[in-house]
């Protein structure tokens, strides 16, 4: 008998988290979420080289790290790294931004996980993603 | 037929003790004779500093051996299925030799192996056709005992399999120099170093700690007494490029370092680094080897340079906060003093330097500064700068005492000159509470000309002035409090704004928040300084609920409204055209093909508009309602003109679109 209401309280529970993300609008275009965009999109021709050489890849969690320094020149590697840690600045702000937009802050991690399989979903051929801990070549 | 002879044998080399189950196998093939050859089985050699198991000798009629072995354990590390092959060897009561011979590991590299038992010396020659020589000589019977290893071109990369695996392991470039070791029962005593580098590049598996053409020079010499080493060293780096995450380094450093290492600690009781276009540091160090860690530290170094100190050794650590895009320049110097875990002092004195953000978010020129600071005791910090901007605004020139006690900073009075006018700030206080900052100030901000302000923002020119007490404001967790409320004369009139924060205001997206209260702006001022056709009287306008991310508009409550009391109420023509411009042309076109034409201005008895900005849409009414419409200008007077709107929503980013063209679909008719 316990376990058929846990049953049916954890199938309400789904229910309403799936209503819950179904609510949300991460499209929305918030002043904010402008910002952020342009900032990001302004990095991506300084960033896609390190995609592409396999330097940095996209994580699980919707950031980007740096993963194998040894494909970027000795005197590139401070500026991937600064590129990285500005990234993943304004990934993190943008996923606050979004959900303070949809007025649920606290959509923050949901909307960070739908974006972490967007970004990995939209990543070109030969860019590396991380899944369940480890890294491939997509 | 095949004959076997078991021989119990124990050998002394070296002082060390070599035993073992040796097992001759005798081969003896019934024909041909030239085809003999012996097999020695080794169970294994114990000795303090290295262990060989599994090891196989084949002695061969021509005078060659073949020695193999399973597990080879060297100073901690470890070899499995080890070959080695003698071209000639020679095992007599006397000595053991082998020329030709070759490791199967580096067969690139012949060598040649002498040990004379009497005399105890030993010498092991590796040479390739390239030039390239690793040279051992050792003398064990002398007293201290000593060996010399001579290295000539010697590749780095063959010190791989000597390195811990997990760091930079090196892929080329060559040494030179010669290393001599004495010592006695107790084992080494004495090292005298003198090495070279040449173009040598090293990298570990994820490239965040890795060197490229490095070049330079090292000296040590260390001496031992009982457990304790002293030790000197001296390094020159002269070319090459270094990254050791986050710093990136080029050549041009040097080192001379004395200290002490008992195993457990290093100690530095004195060095000197020359870092490049920085300047000279000392520095004295105690460091905990096993737990990796600093235990005490002291750096003190005078008239470095900020702009490389910072942006070289200080920056790449700040990736992460807001001082990521901060640039400094001019001198300092420099006190640090560290002990138990934490900075104990740090005595800073900065000459004629500057502090600028790369975002041009602030910046402070001219800065002389003394900053005594200590975690324990109370002292004073003199801080002056002759110019500076903060946001755009130009600060003038400044000088404060702060009071330092650890972590809590107060300032009783300060004064900072801001445009024509002066910001007054009393009772400031910062501390850091659980690694985050906090500060507060009360201030009072005397008269400063809109003229001014309008200007430095790169805003349409204003007048009036800009004044307020402010109680309180405070920054906590990234969230700027403004307590109190700022007053505004502007257009000669009041502006009030309360509940003012800013969160995050160094970040992409800053928010903005608060409530406007404008009372009796002088229309005329107002429309003048706008270009928006001339409109004559006063309106009240207050703004509710206001909110800005990145300084634009996301929500607020609008509404506007003539002031009460009597004044003079005209609308010229064009501001007429303009107002319904923004709901579309239609309208300026009604009014250009009614005889309203001829007049250029009219009367009014009020106006009134609302905008409630949510969701990029401005949902509008105005001074009166009726249904659908709204009017925004209630006519008065001879002649009269009312202006009606009939749109109630207007998506926000269309309206500041018309309010730039002022010309677009009509939706607002002139009666």
């Amino acid at each position: 008998m316990n376990n058929l209401i846990k049953f049916y309280f954890a199938i309400l529970v789904l229910c309403a988290s799936t209503a819950a993300s179904a609510q949300v609008n991460i499209e929305v275009n918030t002043p904010g979420v402008v910002a952020l965009k342009q900032s990001m999109q302004a990095r991506h021709a300084q960033l896609a080289e390190f995609y592409s050489s396999g330097a940095v890849g996209l994580t699980s969690d919707g950031m980007v790290a740096l993963r194998d320094a040894n494909a970027v020149p000795m005197a590139a590697r401070q500026k991937a790294n600064g590129l990285v840690a500005a990234e993943n600045q304004d990934r993190k702000s943008l996923y606050a931004e979004i959900a303070r937009a949809n007025a649920h802050p606290e959509w923050e991690g949901d909307i960070r996980n739908t974006f972490a399989q967007r970004w990995i979903q939209r990543a070109q051929a030969g860019w590396w993603v991380q899944s369940g801990g480890s890294w491939s070549k997509k | 037929m095949l004959n076997k002879t078991i021989i119990y044998i124990k050998i002394h080399l070296l002082n060390y003790c070599l035993s073992g189950l040796l097992i001759f196998c005798l081969l003896f093939l019934s024909a041909p004779l030239y085809a003999v050859q012996i097999t020695l089985n080794v169970a294994d050699i114990v000795a303090p500093s290295f262990t060989a198991h599994g090891i196989k000798v084949i002695l061969a009629q021509d005078g060659s051996a073949e020695f193999s072995i399973d597990d080879f354990h060297l100073a901690e590390k470890k070899w499995r299925k080890v070959y080695v092959h003698c071209t000639e060897f020679l095992l007599s009561s006397t000595r053991v030799t082998c020329h030709k011979g070759k490791l199967d590991a580096i067969p690139d590299m012949p060598f040649t192996f002498s040990y004379t038992f009497s005399s105890q010396r030993l010498e092991l020659q590796f040479a390739s056709n390239a030039n390239e020589l690793w040279q051992v000589n050792a003398d064990f019977r002398a007293k201290p005992w000593h060996a010399t290893a001579l290295l000539r071109n010697a590749q780095g990369k063959r010190l791989t399999g000597f390195l811990p695996p997990n760091g930079p392991l090196p892929t080329q470039g060559t040494l030179n120099g010669i290393l001599v070791v004495h010592g006695d029962k107790g084992g080494i005593s004495q090292i005298n170093a003198d090495l070279q580098l040449a173009n040598l590049a090293a990298a570990d598996t994820s490239g965040l700690h890795a060197a490229e053409q490095l070049t330079g020079k090292l000296y040590i010499n260390a001496d031992r007494t009982g457990q304790k080493w002293n030790w000197r060293s001296t390094l020159d780096w002269q070319g090459g490029e270094l990254f050791w995450q986050p710093l990136y380094l080029r050549s041009g450093h040097t080192l001379q370092a004395s200290g002490q290492w008992d195993g457990a600690q290093l100690k530095v009781t004195q060095a000197m680094v020359n870092l490049p276009e920085v300047g000279k540091v000392e520095l004295n160090a105690l460091w905990d080897i096993k737990k990796s860690n600093l235990l005490e530290g002291r750096l003190v170094g005078e008239s470095l340079s900020l702009a490389n100190g910072f942006a070289n050794y200080a920056k790449p650590f700040l990736e992460q906060g807001s001082l990521s895009a901060t640039e400094l320049k001019g001198r300092a110097d420099v006190d640090w003093q560290y002990r138990n875990g934490a900075t104990q002092a740090l005595l800073l004195k900065l000459h004629d330097a500057a502090v600028e953000d790369g975002e041009k978010r602030f910046a402070l020129h001219g800065i002389n500064a003394d900053i005594p600071w200590h975690a324990q005791l109370q002292n004073a910090a003199h801080v002056a700068f002759s110019d500076g901007a903060l946001m755009g605004l130009p600060l003038g020139a400044t000088q404060w005492q702060i009071q330092m006690r650890g972590m809590d900073f107060t300032l009783p009075t300060a004064t900072l000159p801001l445009l024509d006018g002066k910001l007054e700030v009393s009772n400031f206080h910062m501390q850091n509470a659980n690694n985050m900052w906090q500060w507060n100030f009360s201030s009072t901000l005397t008269s400063i000309s809109m003229q001014k302000l309008s200007a430095a923002l790169h805003w349409p020119e204003m007048h009036g002035s800009l004044s307020g007490s402010i109680p309180k404001v405070s920054y906590q967790d990234k969230l700027l409090k403004v307590d109190g409320t700022l007053l505004f004369r502007v257009f000669d009139g009041t502006v009030l704004a309360n509940h003012l924060e800013l969160f995050d205001p160094f970040g992409r997206a800053p928010r903005l928040s608060g409530n406007l209260d404008m009372r009796e702006l002088d229309l005329d001022l107002l429309t003048r300084t706008f270009s928006f056709g001339n409109i004559q009287g006063r309106i009240d306008l207050g703004v509710n609920n206001l909110e800005l991310v990145s300084w634009q508009p996301v929500h607020f409550d609008a509404r506007l409204a003539s002031s009460p009391g009597k004044y003079r109420k005209r609308i010229s023509q064009k501001a007429v055209e303009n107002i319904s411009s923004l709901g579309g042309a239609g309208g300026v076109a009604a009014l250009q093909r009614s005889f309203l034409r001829i007049f250029e201005n009219f009367g009014y008895d009020r106006i009134g508009l609302s905008c409630m900005l949510q969701n990029d849409v401005c949902t509008m009414a105005g001074a009166e309602d009726n249904g659908n419409a709204y009017t925004i200008v209630k006519g008065g007077g001879i002649p009269a003109i009312t202006v009606i709107g009939y749109n109630r929503k207007v998506g926000w980013s269309e309206l500041l679109n018309r309010l730039k063209r002022v010309s677009q679909d009509n939706k607002a008719v002139i009666k």
